[in-house]
């Protein structure tokens, strides 16, 4: 049941004054260049390229000075090279095994994990949560941040943890029921799954949620709406990533109108992608974080490759901190389809605006007769299906027509029957690219 | 003074709608009426049962995995004689309605034979045929088919 009510966890920093937040900016970046100064090597180094010495970098508007950190760095410096601290001061591993060879990790001081878990005690907060909430975190454990990373956070709180980790549906619901969660973090696409199967099994009036913090990957309002109706909870997302210490860098109050970044651990940057100038508040570009507590692997204007626009204006909850809107893409998952640029998030937006689309579909990408194509698979649901050819096939020409006027390209629509597409436990891939490019 | 129709969506793979039948067979299912739309991709069944058997249709149907709706089609009695079809869809065709599809019943009475016809507009429909003298067909004269 849709319960909570807005609770601050830490108001003396949450809602602090705008200079008040740009002063503590100002003094824990000049600490922190210092730090990567003088203990991690590729940092110095870089800097000494540029130029730039670490009194050079007095307040935040001294950041475009300072070099970027790419993921490939983290790869490139595996495992301890971009540690500033020593290792018998780490006393975490966190990362991801990655897509493709290498993995990249992090590593956390005492001090790091202690903040980490602020961060996320803050976004449970947010959601309502307390002493007397049950959270069951269907995050994996593991090296993964996000199974940990709730843990700690629910912890943090006082709440009781529910250590599930991923997977086996049916004994998260069984267990959600009987010891009668009230909250729940995992991410949102599993969270559909499960809500999913709430409903087939008759069980949404037993379930005592009230509400969730839902990252780790990109989603939509509409997906919100979906499983806000599926679970009847306050759907909430929560942002992070592993290179920057894992989730609760930024998340939602009960406002649902961006998510507070944490503006007193990291400083937060719009960039454009492609001339790595910085943007004004409100325009769309890609993220950049710095670190400005950590001690263990501070990261330096790290490019996230998300693309998001920030919000400094108060927000009604009472926190100032500056809030960061959904993810509307990444610059690197966006798909180049007959020179138009196209984020699977638009393709996703447009199906859930029409009655009856689940969010199950996928996007083949291919190439006939040197042009580019994009199919978009979409799973029927019984709402769509009627008695007639015609029926079906207007619902199929509307999603045509709506991707078109919104993407501006034309795409193939197929109807596929109810699910035959793939439902994903952890990250969902939805893009496949079938074309060979090269020569 | 309509009749209920489920119709079951099929997919265009090999051994689908014998796996329908098959399954509205072990439950003692009994079709007055069937009829199959294709496309490429898919087909939809439609079919008309007794109303006491709607429920154990529709349930054996999701339980074997089928997609299922109902709707309320018109089903009238089509004049044993030349021209029967066409003095029907004259009516229809005035009213100026257009249709969706026809189909008819496995049995034929000793009068006429029964049709279902789905038109844009149900209410118009009805109208328009008793209006035009036509015998339009209830749930319960069909229950005791
Ligand atoms: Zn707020």
């Amino acid at each position: 049941m849709k319960t909570a009510v807005n609770k601050i966890y830490n108001p003396e920093i949450e809602c602090m004054s705008r200079e008040a937040i740009r002063e503590m900016q100002n003094e824990r970046l000049q600490k922190t260049i210092r730090l990567v100064y003088d203990k991690v090597e590729v940092y110095r180094k870089r800097m000494d390229e540029k130029g730039v010495k670490p009194e050079d970098i007095k307040t935040i508007d001294d950041l475009h000075l300072l070099p970027f950190t790419e993921k490939t760095d983290l790869r490139d410096y595996f495992p301890y090279g971009l540690f500033a601290a020593d290792l018998k001061d780490i006393v975490r591993i966190q990362g991801s095994s990655g897509t493709t060879g290498k993995p990249i990790v992090s590593g956390y001081t005492e001090n790091d994990v202690e903040a980490w878990s602020e961060m996320v005690a803050r976004a449970l907060y947010a959601a309502g949560g307390g002493e007397d909430d049950i959270v069951q975190v269907a995050y994996g454990y593991g090296l993964f941040t996000g199974g940990l990373g709730a843990h700690q956070g629910a912890t943090k709180i006082g709440a009781t943890v529910i250590p599930m980790s991923s997977g086996n549906t049916e004994r998260q619901i069984m267990m959600m029921q009987e010891l009668g969660a009230t909250m729940l973090c995992c991410t949102p696409s599993y969270a559909t799954y499960l809500g999913e199967t709430v409903k087939e099994k008759g069980l949404q009036g037993k379930i005592k949620l009230k509400s969730g913090c839902f990252g780790a990957e990109p989603w939509t309002e509409e997906m919100r709406q979906n499983l806000e109706n599926l679970l009847d909870i306050d759907a909430m997302n929560i942002y992070g990533l592993t290179e920057m210490g894992g989730p609760g860098i930024a998340f939602e109050c009960l406002e649902k109108d961006g998510m507070h970044i944490n503006e007193d651990h990291v400083i937060a940057e719009i960039i454009d992608p492609v001339t790595d100038e910085p943007l004004p508040y409100g325009e769309y570009g890609e993220l950049v974080f710095t670190s400005i507590t950590k001690t263990g692997m501070p990261l330096i204007r790290y490019r996230t490759h998300d693309i998001c626009c920030l919000n400094p204006e108060p927000c009604a909850c009472g926190r100032t901190h500056v809030r960061m809107s959904r993810i509307t893409g990444r610059t690197d998952d966006m798909m180049v389809i007959r020179g138009v640029n196209v984020f699977p998030s638009q393709i996703e937006s447009v199906l859930m605006r029409v009655k009856g689309v689940t969010p199950n579909y996928m996007l083949i990408v291919d190439r006939v007769n040197s042009t580019d194509t994009l199919e978009v698979q979409v799973e029927l649901s019984e709402e769509m299906f009627t008695d007639t050819v015609s029926g079906i096939e207007r619902i199929r020409d509307e999603i045509k027509e709506n991707i078109k006027s919104v993407v501006g390209i034309s795409v193939k629509v197929q109807l596929v029957p109810p699910k035959t597409i793939q439902r994903f436990e952890g990250k969902a891939k939805r893009v496949i690219d079938n074309r060979k490019l090269g020569f | 003074m309509y009749v209920k129709q489920i119709s079951v969506y099929l997919e265009n793979v090999r051994g689908t709608l014998r796996e329908m039948t098959k399954t509205l067979a072990q439950n003692g299912v009994d079709m007055l009426a069937l009829s199959i739309a294709d496309t490429a991709n898919f087909g939809i069944v439609r079919l008309v049962v007794r109303e006491e058997q709607i429920p154990l249709t529709i349930e054996c149907m999701r339980s074997a995995g089928f997609m299922v709706r109902m709707d309320e089609v018109i089903c009238v009695q089509v004049p044993n004689k030349p021209a029967g079809l066409d003095s029907v869809l004259e009516v229809v065709d005035n009213a100026g309605l257009s249709v969706e599809y026809i189909y008819s019943f496995t049995i034929s009475l000793e009068n006429g034979a029964l049709l279902i016809i789905r038109t844009n507009d149900n209410d118009k429909a009805y109208e328009a045929l008793n209006k035009g003298k036509i015998k339009v067909y209830n749930q319960n004269e069909i229950n005791s088919l």
